[in-house]
């Protein structure tokens, strides 16, 4: 076979590389919203849980994980920051009640159990909270959040270098790359205005 | 992490509570024995908690229990309905039988979060009732074994269970172990697995399989399929080349078979068996450079291989390969005739990653040199030295990636054409065609690579040279950006000093 005929042609490249480009946008939405409660800003996201992938399996496994949540305040989409709150838990899952535990790090300690996942989620987003007066920006002032959390502790997979390229590594380098992605995801939103 | 300081109302009412969750597996005395199932329950109490500040359901259902038959599993079902109610709690029941028969029901409650061990895993509340190793447990000291069986029996007291596992550790260097906790046989039991995770001294070799896409080259297809057995000491492999124009100066098409073994009576010694059988062909820019070199031997039609190979491993780091690699190669103008390509193999390998204590970064590094000598004693036609050293570097933080690749080829002699290097297909010199730098490969090589990528956008800069030893080494470079994740990538990729300025798609999947 020629070289010229081997070649795929513009459109086959083309549509090849549209696929590849296109393939990451088929993602859900996340979103989020603000609420208060007197001083407290909340923050609630929809579509960005975390209780699911390698998290799920390691509680399921009687493991416990902590997860780092960070809420950045911003004066603009990208930026400067205006405030920022972080706050840990320590989610673990009763394997007898087959409920979600959820203990906040910092003082006063607080704990909860007996959750469904999706509660243990909200229950965590609950208890992070940023003072609105430390804000310092009015009610008609716009601003911009952004939400990641951040699982630790999680030692990765021993990877045997000889199965790197087998066809059940391939699964299992998808899985751990859907892994890595279940470790720390972030969601942005705005403009908001204080409630 | 900082603490609130718990009362002592807190401390006693989980002193109570750690006492009884704890009294199954304690010999109770006469004074505290549990009351019998049916005895009648005269008093009900509950410390830690108002009962007065449960449902109105759950008061009355509290307060019925005076004067009926004890039902343990009626109490259970009151304390997970407590739970339940109140899920800042745990809470635990205990009967306690009266001299004169009867029996008092004492509801422990207390805040999960007064107690470290509960917040940090809520099984802790519950009884061990085994603790097992998943691995070689006999490489393990009796004295580590008695330790971890001292769990059972009581509270799974986080603490000492991380302790034993640090201890598993230092005693089983180059090892991970992971700690994972499943139900028991009965309610409110749990089985404790410390899981030892062997890292092999030599691991399988990659396969190749991968479909690639070169603007230039076209389609590069090979399909490994491995087949791992005796708990992953032996592996088949049986692949299958569709035009594989991406490796060699040839393009090939065939089969291969190969059977490693990683332990052999031990994990420090492995063997490997390769057989392939390929059939060549050569594209327009090769054969009419062949035509004007006639030092360089002639293309084949079939290539036929047969290559073992033996592994001792230092350390899981460090290996030492050798074998023979024994090569057919039937002529294409001058069929069946053939010439003999038969070389001794030698080789050293390193690989190692660091990760930071906080398992956001890693290193590795990977290095490697191997000799393949075609030396008078073989049976060959061909006589020729090839060395080869390669070294790696990779940074990770994140989704931040930084890469580096050093490789120095090196031919003296008479290589066939599959020995010999080229640069410039979608690994090395991305942006160039091998055939216009090459089209018969060289007898030496330099090769380095430097590339970035966040979350698997990247950018790379590739410098090389491919020649002859009567030749000259121009050095060319060539860059480009695109997807790239190891597994999957989307490229193009430009010559920065070549005589066609056209960038260079590339795209494919290596698995």
């Amino acid at each position: 076979m020629s070289r010229a005929a081997r070649r795929a042609s513009p459109w086959q490249v083309g549509l090849m590389a549209m696929m590849c480009l296109v393939s990451p946008l088929g993602l859900a939405a996340q979103t989020l919203s603000v609420n208060a409660a007197g001083d407290a800003l909340r923050v609630q996201a929809r579509n960005f849980p975390f209780l699911e992938g390698t998290v799920l399996t390691r509680l399921k496994e009687g493991r416990s994980v902590r997860v780092d949540f960070e809420l950045t305040v911003l004066s603009k989409p990208e930026g400067p920051v205006v405030k920022q709150a972080v706050q840990g838990f320590t989610v673990s899952f009763d394997l007898w009640e087959e409920r979600f535990a959820v203990s906040r790090a910092g003082s006063p300690p607080r704990s909860i159990s007996h959750l469904r996942a999706n509660d243990a989620e909200n229950w965590c987003l609950e208890n992070l909270t940023m003072s609105i007066s430390s804000l310092g920006i009015g009610r008609d002032t716009p601003f911009w959040l952004r939400l990641v959390y951040r699982v630790q502790d999680l030692a990765p997979v021993t990877e045997d270098p000889g199965d790197r390229y087998t066809l059940r590594a391939l699964i299992d380098r998808l899985s751990r790359r859907r892994e890595e992605a279940d470790l720390a995801k972030s969601v942005s939103g705005g403009p908001f205005r204080l409630p | 992490m900082a603490r609130r300081l718990p009362t002592r109302r807190d401390m006693r009412t989980l002193a109570l509570l750690v006492l009884l969750l704890g009294l199954p597996c304690v010999q109770a005395n006469a004074q505290d024995a549990d009351a019998p199932e049916g005895a009648v329950i005269d008093s009900v109490e509950m410390s830690g908690f108002s009962p007065y500040s449960l449902s109105p359901g759950l008061q009355k259902e509290f307060d019925s229990l005076i004067g009926t038959p004890l039902n343990r599993e009626r109490l259970s079902q009151l304390v997970t309905r407590i739970e339940g109610e109140q899920p800042e709690m745990v809470a635990a029941v205990r009967s306690v039988a009266r001299p004169d028969g009867k029996a008092h029901v004492i509801f422990l409650v207390a805040r999960i979060s007064d107690d470290t061990d509960l917040s940090e895993n809520i099984n802790a509340r519950y009884i061990v009732e085994s603790v097992d190793i998943d691995g070689p447990a006999s490489e393990v000291s009796q004295g580590l074994r008695d330790d971890l069986q001292n769990l059972v029996g009581k509270r799974l007291d986080t603490d000492e269970a991380e302790k034993l596992k640090d201890r598993l550790e230092k005693e089983l260097p180059g090892r991970d172990i992971a700690r994972r906790i499943s139900k028991g046989s009965e309610a409110g039991r749990i089985r404790v697995v410390f899981e030892i995770i062997e890292a092999p001294w030599i691991p399988f070799a990659p396969t190749r399989s991968k479909l690639v896409y070169h603007a230039e080259q076209g389609w590069s297809g090979v399909l490994d399929i491995p087949i791992t057995v005796s708990g992953s000491r032996h592996r088949f492999t049986a692949g299958l080349v569709f035009n594989d124009i991406d490796d060699l100066i040839e393009e090939y098409s065939g089969f291969r078979l190969g059977f490693e073994s990683r332990k052999i009576g031990t994990d420090k010694l492995g063997v490997r068996l390769d057989f392939g059988h390929f059939n060549a062909t050569w594209e327009d820019a090769t054969l009419s450079a062949l035509s004007i070199n006639p030092a360089i031997p002639e293309p084949y039609r079939n290539r036929l291989t047969f290559e073992p190979t033996a592994t001792f491993a230092f350390s899981p780091s460090v290996r030492l390969a050798g074998g023979v690699s024994l090569s057919d190669l039937e002529s294409l103008t001058h069929a069946p005739d053939s010439q003999k390509a038969n070389a001794w193999i030698a080789g050293i390998s390193a690989d190692h990653t660091w990760k930071a204590a906080d398992g956001r970064s890693s290193q590795s590094v990977e290095a490697s040199y191997q000799l393949r000598a075609a030396v008078d004693g073989l049976d060959n036609d061909l006589l020729y030295k090839r060395h080869l050293g390669q070294a790696s570097y990779r940074y990770k933080q994140g989704r931040g990636e930084a890469l580096g690749s050093i490789s120095l080829g090196y031919i003296s002699g008479q290589p066939p054409l599959f020995e010999r290097f080229s640069l410039g297909n979608s690994t090395t010199l991305r942006g160039f065609d091998k055939y216009d730098i090459a089209p018969t490969g060289g007898e030496r090589m330099f090769h380095s690579s430097i590339e970035y990528r966040y979350h698997h956008v990247g950018v790379f800069f590739d410098t090389g040279s491919v020649w002859d030893r009567d030749g000259d080494a121009k050095i060319r470079y060539s860059t480009g950006f695109g997807v790239n994740n190891d597994s999957f990538f989307l490229l193009l990729g430009f010559p920065l000093n070549g005589n066609d300025a056209t960038p260079i798609f590339m795209t494919g999947v290596r698995f």
